[in-house]
């Protein structure tokens, strides 16, 4: 049942379903729970009213644009009345008493959510396993090893789970260093990060204020851009929501480009690469040579430094988001006879060992006598990262690079924190730059299990970027 | 590098690490802080930081009032309160 929001939408106006009976269907798989891919799902009595209002819609003749469409929701969106978790145990209590701007938007254009997906704590982590509600499963077996339960990537790693098993039709995630591109790779979905800056983040927990972007997990390219169409938009409640005109990302999406295109290919990423993830961009090539499209070889020079910039940058801004977590406006308090003691023991009983880890490495790096070395100097670093993908950019029109460096792995195999740190090797920098990057099924490895290509586009320049995704889509797909 | 601090560290961040788990942390951040040591050996003498990716300008709206949550939306997820009030032990003597 994995049909795209155009295929369900066109169901529903020809009355071959009811919004009711579309929900039941994704509310059966996302109860049945094998994957542990929601903390959260909405019973359909608590949504009865927002069927109701859908399908009178579609027996008008005038539903909404994602109207009745049941949407997973990363459980880091505030959604008002709904226990918003960050699957952390420190808010596990948590019920806000507002909209996330994102979240307001998909209400706004009809969909209807169906529950609140699992990810790692506070958004912290690339497989899922650091979530306080258990790690999620990736729907994907390895074929030479079926009993094996493999990571979904993380951090939006229920959303692209959920997405997967067919238990949403798509998911709303957040991608701070790669936390919707990387687990889209390894379920074998569509992730896209928008631009920093196009989609307001107000209403999502904080991670890293200048990284943190929201964007779709999706069946195909084209519900990414359905989404985006919804959720693109400025806010003032974001000071770094840019005002720029939108476009209609969904209009052209399949129409050829108009001028010639240059991708580029960057070989310092595939050093030491494997042959099975070079093969998917040598396809990728392929496919995309024969519509005319020209690539070359391009190199970065600060690919080396990007993992250690974020690695300061991210703990630093998330040591000072997360300081709000005290155990006395809201989330879980530990008693403590003082003041001091009530925020000590909230913290230190609420958070987990990553995101432990992660404070401790941003009060570190902001200490005194260490912030000029490690924090301003990332910083510094971080413009020269972001020049580095424009001198590249005013040669090429995207980028094309492996979403991972290797296939979903097994859950528990990655013990050490800079192991699992270096999964996001190809998504960081481009969270760093602040450009858009969609991750796009690209291939089956040895083991059947899914891999994914990357494209980078310009700042804000969405629309082109799906329309490539879109055709490389249409080139690439394979069946399960 | 000079040594950790595990203790200073912690302190700063408002957590108390069970002393058991002090060395985990220790070691954890060592080896963090080292792989992240390469940074250094960048020439950013004629770099400016980078805070906001975009480098925009802050949109200003209007200065309207506008409705936001009411006292009793704010306080309904506090573990304690009184009155209109967050409630914690008493701080001054």
């Amino acid at each position: 049942m994995k049909n795209s929001i155009s295929q369900i939408k066109k169901a529903l106006i020809e009355k071959k379903i009811s919004v009711g009976e579309l929900y039941d269907e994704y509310l059966a798989k996302a109860k049945s729970g094998n994957n542990n891919s929601f903390n959260l799902v909405i019973d359909k009595e608590n949504n009865i009213s927002s069927i109701n209002d859908s399908q009178n819609r579609y027996d008008n003749g005038n539903p909404l644009p994602l109207d009745g469409i049941p949407l997973g929701i990363k459980d880091l969106f505030c959604t008002k009345g709904i226990r918003t978790t960050a699957s952390s145990k420190i808010l596990s209590n948590f019920i806000p008493n507002y909209e996330s701007f994102v979240t307001q938007q998909l209400l706004n254009d009809g969909s209807i959510f169906i529950g609140k997906n699992n990810c790692d704590e506070f958004a912290m982590g690339s497989s899922n396993e650091t979530s306080y509600f258990g790690p999620v499963i990736n729907p994907w077996k390895n074929k030479n090893s079926q009993k094996d339960n493999l990571v979904p990537g993380g951090s939006s790693g229920g959303s692209a789970a959920a997405v997967a098993e067919g238990s949403c039709v798509a998911s709303m995630g957040t991608d701070t260093g790669g936390s919707i591109r990387q687990p889209a790779s390894l379920c074998g979905i569509v992730g896209l990060k928008p631009t920093f800056g196009s989609c307001s983040r107000w209403g999502i927990v904080a991670f890293a204020s200048s990284l943190d972007q929201a964007g779709p997990l999706t069946n195909c390219v084209e519900d990414a851009a359905y989404i985006l169409n919804s959720i693109n938009k400025h806010d003032f409640n974001d000071s770094t929501s840019s005002n720029h005109q939108r476009e209609d990302y969904l209009i052209d999406i399949n129409n050829s480009f108009e001028k010639k295109i240059k991708i580029g290919i960057p070989s310092d990423y595939l050093e030491d690469v494997s042959d099975e993830i070079l093969n998917q961009i040598d396809n990728t090539k392929k496919a995309l040579s024969k519509h005319g499209i020209e690539f070359v070889d391009v190199e970065f020079k600060t690919t080396e430094y990007a993992l250690s910039t974020y690695y300061i940058l991210a703990p630093a801004e998330a040591s000072s988001n997360l300081a709000r977590y005290d155990g006395v406006r809201y989330g879980v308090r530990e008693d403590g006879e003082s003041l001091d003691d009530i925020y000590l023991n909230s913290r230190t009983k609420g958070f987990g060992d990553e995101v432990t880890r992660r404070i401790l490495i941003g009060a570190y790096v902001l200490s005194a006598g260490y912030y000029d070395a490690y924090y301003r100097q990332a910083q510094k670093v971080r413009r020269l990262i972001k020049n580095d993908f424009q001198r590249i950019l005013n040669e090429v029109d995207f980028i094309l690079t492996p979403t991972t460096p290797n296939e979903a792995f097994k859950i528990g195999d990655k013990l050490d924190p800079i192991s699992m740190y270096k999964n996001d090797i190809y998504t960081v920098p481009t969270s760093l730059a602040g450009l858009p990057g969609i991750s796009i099924p690209s291939g089956l490895s040895k083991n059947g299990l899914p891999l994914g290509v990357q494209f980078i586009g310009n700042y804000f320049e969405e629309k082109t970027l799906l329309q490539l995704a879109a055709l490389a889509e249409k080139e690439l797909s394979f069946n399960e | 590098m000079s040594d950790i601090d595990i203790k200073r560290i912690s302190y700063l961040a408002k957590l108390k690490l069970p002393s058991e788990k002090e060395e985990f942390y220790s070691n954890s951040l060592k080896d963090i802080i080292k792989w992240v040591d390469n940074l250094k050996k960048v020439d950013t003498s004629k770099t400016e930081p980078l805070h906001n990716v975009t480098e925009k300008t802050v949109s200003i709206r209007n200065d309207e009032v506008s409705k936001s949550n009411s006292v009793d939306d704010v306080l309904s997820n506090a573990p304690e309160r009184a009155q209109n009030f967050f409630k914690v032990p008493k701080v001054v003597e």
